[in-house]
C-alpha cells in the first residue's frame, strides 16, 4: 500500500510494488512523482528524512537527507540585514540549503532497495512529460505564492500559466523537470552534485546573492542515523533524531501519558487547554536545545525522563494559562523549518515513512535555468538569532520539525504516520496518535479531526490557532482560560497533510488514512 | 411556485445587469493605485493584468489615504489572506482600519473605485466577506470570479446599490473588462 498527498505520486509507487519492488523502492518513486504532481511542496531542490522498517532483520533505521548551509554560511547571516532579514531568509539565494533528497534516495535505494535509481525515477519522468489536470489544491497554492514566482522564476515559468497562476482542471506539464530527472537517471546524481545540474544550481543560487559554491553540493552526503524510541501507554514509537522534531513529539506524548485524556473527552476544553500548554512548554525546549547533532549537543536523554515529563505536566495548570514558558534547566549541558509525507509498506512487511520538503511552498522560487525544478528555501528554519543551537552555521543542517514515524505495539508494526506542515507537524502527529490511542478513532477519523496548534516564543504565549470545527462552547471556554484564539479554515493546510497506514492484525487489514487538507490518497493492491 | 418565480426575477435582474454593464460601464482613469482589502495574493495578478491592459498604475499593499494623491482611480482587491496580513505584519482590525481610511480619501478625492474579487470560494468566509460587505457598497464596478459569489453575495450587494456587476469564469477573464473600463 501506498499513502502520499497526490493520486499519481501514489500510483508510481505502486506501480513499482506490482513490478516487485519493495517499501524503500516505492517509496522513492512516490518520493520522486511527488516532485512533478505536488512540486511546490518537495522535490530533488529539497531534502527530508525517511525511516525504514526492515521485517525480516526487525530493525528500524533513518536516512537524514536535510539540506545542509553552506560553508560560507556565518551565524550572522540573517542578523546583519535588519528588517530585510525575511527576505534574505526566505526569497534570495542565502536561504537555498544544500539539497540533499537525490543523495537521500540514492543512500536508501543502494543500502535497502532492490532496483536502481533510474527505474523508481521513471514513472515521474513520464508523469512530468504526460502531465495532468491541475487540482484546487495546486492552484490555490499556485495563486498563493504567484508574487514570489513572478520575482524570482519570471512571467515565462513553467510554473504559471502564460504569466498568471493555474486554474482548477488546466492542464500542467513540465518537460524540462522530465529532461532533468532523465538526465539524473542516465547518469546518477553525480550530475547533480558535481556535474551540469551542479553548476546551474549554483549560478542560479549565486545571481540571487547566495553563498552555495560547487564544492558545497560536491561534498554532501545523506547520512544513515539510529532512530529515537519512545513509548506511549504501553505502545513503542521509533522516530527521527535531532535535528528532526521527533525528540519533541515524544516529549509531548510523555507528558500526555500522565493525565487521563480518554476521560477527559475528544475535543474537550480541558484536553485541548493541557495538550496547548504542553506545546508551548516543548517549544521552549525546542528553542533552547534543538540543533545539528553534528554541531550542538541535544539533551535527548534528559527531555525524554519521565522526571522531565512529569515536571511538566505538574506545571501546567486546569484553571488557566502559564503566559510564561521556560526551557528545562539541564545541567552539564553542553552548548556548542512546508513539506509532505508518503508511507509505503509492502507485501514482505518492510514500510517506509518519508518527509521530504522545499520549505515553504514553491521554496525560493528559484529555478535554476531550463532545470523545472525549485530550490528550496530550507536555511529559513535556522533561528532567528546570532546564536544558540540552531543559529546558522556552516555545514548545519537547521533544525526541523518533520517527525516521521512508526508505532508499534505487542512488538508488531501498527502504525506507520507522518506530516507536513512546518512547526505544526509534531505536534498534529501527537494529536492523531492521541486520537487512535486515547480516543479509539479509527486513522481516518484521527487524521480528519479539528485540529488545534500553539507555541511559544523566547517564553511569551502564541496564539491557539484552531480549525472552526471545534464547537462554540469549547472555544469560549479556551478563551476564558486565557488563550488568545485565532480561528483558521474548517480544513486548514496550516497544520499539516498528514498521511498514515494502519495495520489492523485482528481483522487482517491494511487501512490507509490520507489528509484532506491536501490532495492526500491511499491505495493498495 | 414561489421559489421558482423568485429565481425568475432573479435571472431577470442578473441579465439586467449584464445588459446594463455591457452597454453602460462606467469608465475610469489611469493612473490607478492598485491595492488589496485583505492583504491576498490575487493583488499581484491585478498588477500584472493592469499592465496587459496597459493601465498606468502603481501597486502599493499598504496604501493609506495619503497615497491617492496623483492617482485617478483606485483599483481594490477584495479578499482576506492570513498569510498575507501576518508577512505584512498586520491583524484583521489594522487592515479594515486601513481600508476604510482609503474609501473614505477615496470619496473625499471623488476617485472611482474598481473592486475586484478573484480568489473565487476559497477567498471566502467570515474575515474576506467582513471586507467585500465594507468595500463594495463604495464601488463603481465589481468584477467578480463566478465560484466566489456561487451564494449571491456580490449579485445581493451589487443590486442593492446599483452596481454593475460582471461575472468571470477565470482570472484572465479579467484583462477585458479591465482593458474595456480604461478605454479613453
Amino acid at each position: 500500500m501506498v499513502v502520499a498527498a497526490h493520486p499519481l505520486a501514489v500510483e508510481a509507487g505502486l506501480k513499482i510494488l506490482k513490478a516487485g519492488g519493495n517499501a524503500i523502492d516505492a517509496a522513492v518513486a512516490t518520493a520522486c512523482a511527488l516532485n512533478v504532481v505536488e512540486p511546490f511542496a518537495s522535490g530533488i531542490g529539497g531534502g527530508g528524512f525517511m525511516i525504514i522498517y526492515l521485517a525480516r532483520e526487525n530493525k528500524v533505521t533513518v536516512i537524514n537527507f536535510r539540506d545542509k548551509a553552506p560553508s560560507a554560511f556565518y551565524p550572522e547571516i540573517f542578523t546583519e540585514k535588519g528588517e530585510e532579514a525575511p527576505v534574505w531568509r526566505t526569497v534570495k539565494g542565502t536561504a537555498v540549503g544544500v539539497p540533499g533528497a537525490l543523495a537521500g534516495w540514492d543512500l536508501a535505494l543502494r543500502r535497502y532497495g532492490t532496483k536502481r535509481l533510474a527505474e523508481v525515477m521513471q514513472p515521474a519522468i513520464d508523469l512530468a512529460e504526460r502531465g495532468f489536470k491541475v487540482s484546487e489544491t495546486f492552484s490555490s497554492i499556485n495563486k498563493e505564492e504567484y508574487e514570489k514566482i513572478l520575482a524570482n522564476a519570471g512571467e515565462k515559468t513553467v510554473y504559471l500559466n502564460n504569466g498568471l497562476p493555474y486554474e482548477p482542471g488546466d492542464e500542467f506539464r513540465n518537460p524540462e523537470l522530465a529532461r532533468t530527472l532523465r538526465l539524473i537517471a542516465q547518469k546518477g546524481i553525480d550530475v547533480f552534485y558535481k556535474g551540469e545540474l551542479a553548476s546551474k544550481i549554483v549560478r542560479a543560487v549565486q545571481e540571487k546573492e547566495g553563498l552555495m559554491t560547487l564544492e558545497d553540493l560536491a561534498s554532501y552526503r545523506a547520512v544513515e542515523v539510529e532512530p529515537l524510541r519512545g513509548q506511549y501507554r504501553g505502545t513503542e514509537i521509533f522516530t527521527i533524531p535531532p535535528p528532526g522534531s521527533g525528540l519533541h513529539l515524544l516529549q509531548l506524548l510523555n507528558i500526555a501519558s500522565f493525565w487521563p485524556v480518554s476521560q477527559w473527552g475528544l475535543n474537550s476544553a480541558r484536553y485541548l487547554h493541557h495538550l496547548t500548554e504542553a506545546m508551548r512548554l516543548v517549544f521552549a525546549d525546542r528553542e533552547a536545545y534543538l540543533g545539528d547533532p553534528d554541531y550542538v549537543q541535544v539533551p535527548v536523554e534528559k527531555l525524554l525522563s519521565p522526571d522531565s515529563a512529569r515536571l511538566k505536566a505538574n506545571l501546567i495548570r486546569s484553571d488557566g494559562v502559564l503566559m510564561e514558558y521556560l526551557p528545562e534547566e539541564i545541567k552539564e549541558h553542553t552548548k556548542a523549518g512546508n513539506t509532505t509525507h508518503l508511507c509505503v509498506i509492502d507485501d514482505r512487511g518492510n514500510a517506509v515513512a518519508l518527509t521530504q520538503s522545499i520549505n515553504l511552498f514553491f521554496g525560493s522560487g528559484i529555478i535554476p535555468e531550463g532545470t523545472g525544478f525549485i530550490l528550496n528555501n530550507q536555511l529559513d528554519d535556522f533561528a532567528s538569532t546570532s546564536s544558540g543551537p540552531n543559529a546558522p552555521g556552516p555545514n548545519r543542517r537547521p533544525a526541523s520539525s518533520m517527525a516521521p514515524l512508526f508505532l508499534f505495539q505487542e512488538g508488531k508494526l501498527k502504525l506507520i504516520l507522518g506530516s507536513p506542515g512546518g512547526t505544526r507537524i509534531f505536534p498534529s502527529l501527537a494529536e492523531i496518535i492521541i486520537n487512535i490511542i486515547d480516543f479509539g478513532l479509527s486513522l481516518d477519523e484521527a487524521i480528519e479531526a479539528p485540529r488545534f496548534f500553539s507555541y511559544s516564543q523566547h517564553g511569551r504565549i502564541r496564539p491557539l490557532s484552531l480549525e472552526p470545527r471545534f464547537p462554540e462552547a469549547i472555544i469560549k471556554e479556551l478563551e476564558a482560560l486565557g488563550h488568545k484564539i485565532t480561528i483558521r479554515e474548517p480544513y486548514d493546510r496550516y497544520f499539516g497533510g498528514a498521511q498514515g497506514i494502519l495495520i489492523d492484525y485482528k481483522r487482517g487489514l491494511i487501512l490507509g488514512g490520507a489528509d484532506s487538507r491536501r490532495d492526500g490518497f491511499g491505495r493498495g493492491y | 411556485m414561489q421559489g421558482k418565480k423568485a429565481l425568475s426575477i432573479s435571472l431577470i435582474f442578473i441579465f439586467w445587469l449584464f445588459i446594463s454593464a455591457q452597454s453602460n460601464l462606467p469608465k475610469f482613469s489611469s493612473p490607478a493605485l492598485i491595492t488589496s482589502a485583505g492583504q491576498n495574493a490575487e493583488v499581484q495578478m491585478v498588477a500584472v493584468l493592469a499592465k496587459r491592459a496597459g493601465i498606468e498604475h502603481n501597486l502599493n499593499k499598504l496604501a493609506t489615504a495619503q497615497d491617492l494623491a496623483g492617482f485617478k482611480s483606485l483599483l481594490l482587491v477584495l479578499g482576506a489572506s492570513m498569510k498575507g496580513l501576518g508577512a505584512a505584519g498586520l491583524d484583521l482590525n489594522k487592515e479594515m482600519e486601513r481600508v476604510r481610511g482609503l474609501l473614505k480619501g477615496a470619496e473625499e478625492k471623488n476617485i472611482p473605485i474598481l473592486c475586484l474579487h478573484l480568489g473565487g470560494e476559497e477567498r471566502r468566509g467570515a474575515q474576506s466577506d467582513e471586507f467585500i460587505k465594507a468595500c463594495l457598497p463604495a464601488a463603481r464596478m465589481v468584477i467578480v470570479v463566478k465560484s466566489g459569489n456561487k451564494d449571491g453575495l456580490f449579485t445581493r450587494l451589487c443590486q442593492e446599490k446599483g452596481i454593475p456587476l460582471i461575472e468571470i469564469e477565470r482570472t484572465t477573464e479579467a484583462l477585458e473588462p479591465l482593458k474595456n473600463a480604461f478605454a479613453q
